[in-house]
C-alpha cells in the first residue's frame, strides 16, 4: 500500500492564532483513517486545507503524489477528493434526486453552451440517473427522490451527503463527523454502510469523529490533534491507551 | 376619444421589453442568487449603444458630418430615417447585436472582481456602478450629455401608417421575447439549471462538488446582461430617444417587483409579473392623460404602488404567484416508473396536462 494523501508540515494561522502547527500525516489507500481531538483542535481546519478552502501558510499537501495545495476546491474535487461538512450542507430547496444528480463531475449539460441542446447531454443524463437510482435503492432512499433535501430526516441527510462523493467518482472521501446529531444505533449503521462501500468500491476514507467508541471499531489508523498539533498516532488500541491522548481529552 | 387598440399595442410593447428584463433578472436572482441591483445599468448601456450605432450609421451613410447629438442631426434624421427600409432594418439588427456584446462584456467585467464576495456586496457594487454610469452619461458629450440622443430611427419608420408601424414593432418585440423565453427555459431545464440552483443554495458546497462557481456566475452574467442590453435597445427604438435619466434605480426595483410577485425561479412567474407591472405602468399614464386635472398625478402613485405590491407579496405570498418547481429532466422518468393503465381517456388527460405544463412552464 502507498499513501494516497500526504500532508507534510502544514501550518496555518488566522490573525496570529496558529490553527495548525507543522502537521504531517498520511492516509493509506483503501484505509479508513480517523482524526480525533478535542473541540477547536484544528480538525475541520485541516479538512479545509486539504479541500482547498484555505491555503496553508507553509507546508504541502500531496494527493497521489501530486501537489494539490493552492488549487481551487472545484479542481480538487475533479482530482478525486470529496468531502462532507460538519453541519450537513445539502442544497435544501432542491429534491434529493437533483442533489445527487449534481455530483458526477464533468457533465456535458452543465456548460452554458451545451445546456440548451438537449441531444448533446440526454444520454449522459439517463446514465447518471440510472446510477443514482441504484445507489438510492442501496441506501434505502428510493422513495425520497421527489422530496426537498431540507425535509429529509437527520439520518437520511447524512446518507445523502456521504453518497454524493461516491457518485462523483472520488477516490478519497473526507467525512466531517458523519454521526454527529444521530443516535448511537444509527451512527453505527452509518459506519457499517461506509465500511461496506469502502470494501466494495475500494474507497479511502478520512474521518473526523467524536464518537470514539464507534470509530475505533472501524478505523485502521488514528491521528490525534490537540491545539493544532499532532500529539499521537497509531492503531486504535494504541491510541486509546496513550496517556497524552487521555490527558488532552480529560484536561489537567 | 380613448384609443383602446393603441393602448393595447403600447402596453404589449412595453410588456415585451420589461418581460425580457424580468426573465434576465429571474435567471440571476431566482436561479443563481446573484443580487443584481444594477440591472438598469445594462439596460442603459444597450440603449446608448443603440442610439450611437443607429444614428451614426444613418448619418455617415448619407454623408452628413454633424455630431450625432446636434439639432442638425435630429433634423437630418427626420428626413432620412424613412427612406431606405433595408438600412433601417440593418441598423436595427446591428444595434441589437452590438448592444448584446457591449452590455454582456461590461457585465462580465464589472462583476468579475466581486464574484468572490457575498450577495449583498455584489448587489451594492452593481447598484453604485449603475448610478455612477448614469451620472457619467449626464456629462458625457459624445452622446449628448443630460439631453441624450433624439431621432433614433424606428426599424419600421418606412411604413407610412403609424398604427401599422407600432404594431409591427410590437410583434418584433414579442417575437424576441418568445425567443428569450424559450432559450432560458431550455437553458434552465438542464444540468446547467441544477448547477445554478446549487450555487444559490450554498456556494461553498457547490464549489466542493466540483462546480467552477466564479466561472459559472461570470458566464451567466455575460448572457443575462447582454440580453438586458437587447431590452434597452428595443426600449430606445420604441421611444425614439434616449437620455440618462430614463435609467434611474427605481426601474431596477420595478423589475425586481415583477420577479418577486411572479415567483422567483419560475419563468412563467417572471412573465406574469411583467404583465402586472407593465399594465400598472400603462394604466397610470393613460389615467393621467385622460384626466389631466387630477389632484395628484397617477404616475407618482404608481411608484408607491410598486413598493406596496412588493411588500404585500412578500408578506402574503413570499414564493410568488408561481412558486419554483424542481428541474425535471428526463432523469425523473427513470424514477416515476412506467404508467400501468394507458386508456384513451387517460392519454388525452396526459396530453392536456402536458400541454398545460408546457404552456405554464
Amino acid at each position: 500500500m502507498c499513501a494516497l494523501l500526504e500532508v507534510k508540515g502544514v501550518s496555518i494561522s488566522f490573525g496570529g492564532v496558529e490553527a495548525l502547527k507543522d502537521v504531517s500525516l498520511k492516509v493509506e489507500e483503501g484505509s479508513l483513517t480517523g482524526l480525533i481531538g478535542p473541540n477547536g483542535s484544528g480538525k475541520s481546519t485541516l479538512f479545509n486545507v486539504i479541500t482547498g478552502i484555505y491555503r496553508p501558510s507553509s507546508g504541502v499537501v500531496l494527493f497521489q503524489g501530486k501537489r494539490i495545495d493552492g488549487l481551487n476546491p472545484n479542481e480538487i474535487y475533479e482530482m478525486g477528493i470529496a468531502r462532507t461538512f460538519q453541519n450537513p450542507r445539502p442544497f435544501g430547496s432542491m429534491t434529493t434526486l437533483e442533489n445527487l444528480m449534481l455530483s458526477p463531475k464533468g457533465q456535458r449539460g452543465e456548460s452554458i453552451l451545451k445546456a440548451p441542446l438537449k441531444r448533446s447531454w440526454l444520454d449522459e443524463e439517463l446514465e447518471i440517473a440510472n446510477n443514482v437510482k441504484t445507489l438510492m435503492s442501496q441506501v434505502g432512499m428510493l422513495d425520497f427522490y421527489k422530496i426537498p433535501a431540507s425535509d429529509l430526516s437527520g439520518g437520511h441527510t447524512k446518507m445523502l451527503e456521504t453518497s454524493k462523493g461516491i457518485l462523483g467518482g472520488a477516490r478519497l472521501i473526507l467525512l466531517d463527523e458523519p454521526t454527529a446529531g444521530v443516535q448511537y444505533a444509527v451512527g453505527r449503521r452509518i459506519f457499517e454502510h461506509i465500511d461496506s462501500l469502502r470494501k466494495r468500491l475500494n474507497l479511502t476514507y478520512f474521518v473526523i469523529e467524536h464518537r470514539i467508541d464507534i470509530l475505533f471499531d472501524f478505523a485502521d489508523y488514528v491521528y490525534v490533534l490537540h491545539m493544532g498539533k499532532l500529539i499521537a498516532e497509531g492503531r486504535p488500541e494504541e491510541v486509546a491507551s496513550n496517556p497524552e491522548v487521555i490527558k488532552a481529552y480529560i484536561g489537567g | 376619444m380613448f384609443d383602446i387598440f393603441g393602448f393595447l399595442v403600447s402596453w404589449l410593447t412595453l410588456f415585451g421589453i420589461y418581460a425580457i428584463l424580468s426573465l434576465c433578472l429571474n435567471m440571476e436572482i431566482g436561479y443563481t442568487g446573484m443580487t443584481n441591483f444594477g440591472l438598469v445599468a445594462f439596460l442603459g448601456i444597450g440603449a446608448f449603444v443603440t442610439g450611437y450605432v443607429s444614428i451614426s450609421m444613418f448619418l455617415s451613410l448619407y454623408g452628413y458630418n454633424y455630431p450625432i447629438y446636434s439639432l442638425d442631426a435630429v433634423i437630418a434624421m427626420g428626413q432620412i430615417s424613412g427612406k431606405n427600409p433595408l438600412l433601417n432594418l440593418s441598423a436595427f439588427v446591428a444595434s441589437l447585436i452590438l448592444s448584446f456584446l457591449v452590455s454582456g462584456a461590461i457585465g462580465y467585467l464589472i462583476t468579475y472582481p466581486t464574484l468572490r464576495v457575498g450577495p449583498a456586496f455584489l448587489g451594492i457594487t452593481i447598484l453604485s456602478f449603475g448610478e455612477m454610469l448614469r451620472i457619467f452619461m449626464k456629462h458625457f458629450e459624445p452622446t449628448g450629455g443630460a439631453y441624450g440622443l433624439l431621432g433614433i430611427p424606428n426599424p419600421f419608420a418606412w411604413v407610412p401608417d403609424p398604427a401599422l408601424k407600432s404594431q409591427l414593432f410590437m410583434l418584433t418585440t414579442l417575437a424576441i421575447l418568445a425567443g428569450v423565453f424559450l432559450y432560458y427555459r431550455k437553458l434552465s431545464e438542464s444540468p446547467y439549471g441544477r448547477v445554478l440552483r446549487s450555487i444559490r443554495e450554498d456556494e461553498v458546497a457547490s464549489l466542493c462538488l466540483g462546480k467552477p462557481v466564479p466561472a459559472v456566475k461570470a458566464r451567466l452574467l455575460f448572457v443575462a446582461s447582454g440580453i438586458s442590453g437587447i431590452a434597452g435597445s428595443l426600449l430606445v427604438f420604441y421611444t425614439g430617444s434616449v437620455s440618462p435619466d430614463m435609467f434611474v434605480t427605481a426601474v431596477t426595483f420595478e423589475v425586481w417587483g415583477m420577479v418577486i410577485v411572479g415567483g422567483r425561479g419560475n419563468h412563467t412567474g417572471a412573465l406574469v409579473g411583467a404583465v402586472l407591472f407593465s399594465l400598472l405602468n400603462r394604466v397610470s399614464s393613460a389615467l393621467s392623460f385622460l384626466f389631466p386635472g387630477m389632484l395628484f398625478d397617477p404616475n407618482y402613485v404608481r411608484w408607491m404602488l410598486v413598493g406596496v405590491i412588493i411588500v404585500a407579496a412578500l408578506m402574503y405570498r413570499p414564493k410568488g404567484i408561481f412558486p419554483e418547481k424542481p428541474i425535471r429532466t428526463e432523469a425523473w422518468n427513470i424514477f416515476e416508473g412506467p404508467a400501468t393503465d394507458r386508456g384513451l381517456k387517460k392519454r388525452l388527460l396526459e396530453v392536456l396536462k402536458r400541454s398545460a405544463r408546457w404552456l405554464l412552464g
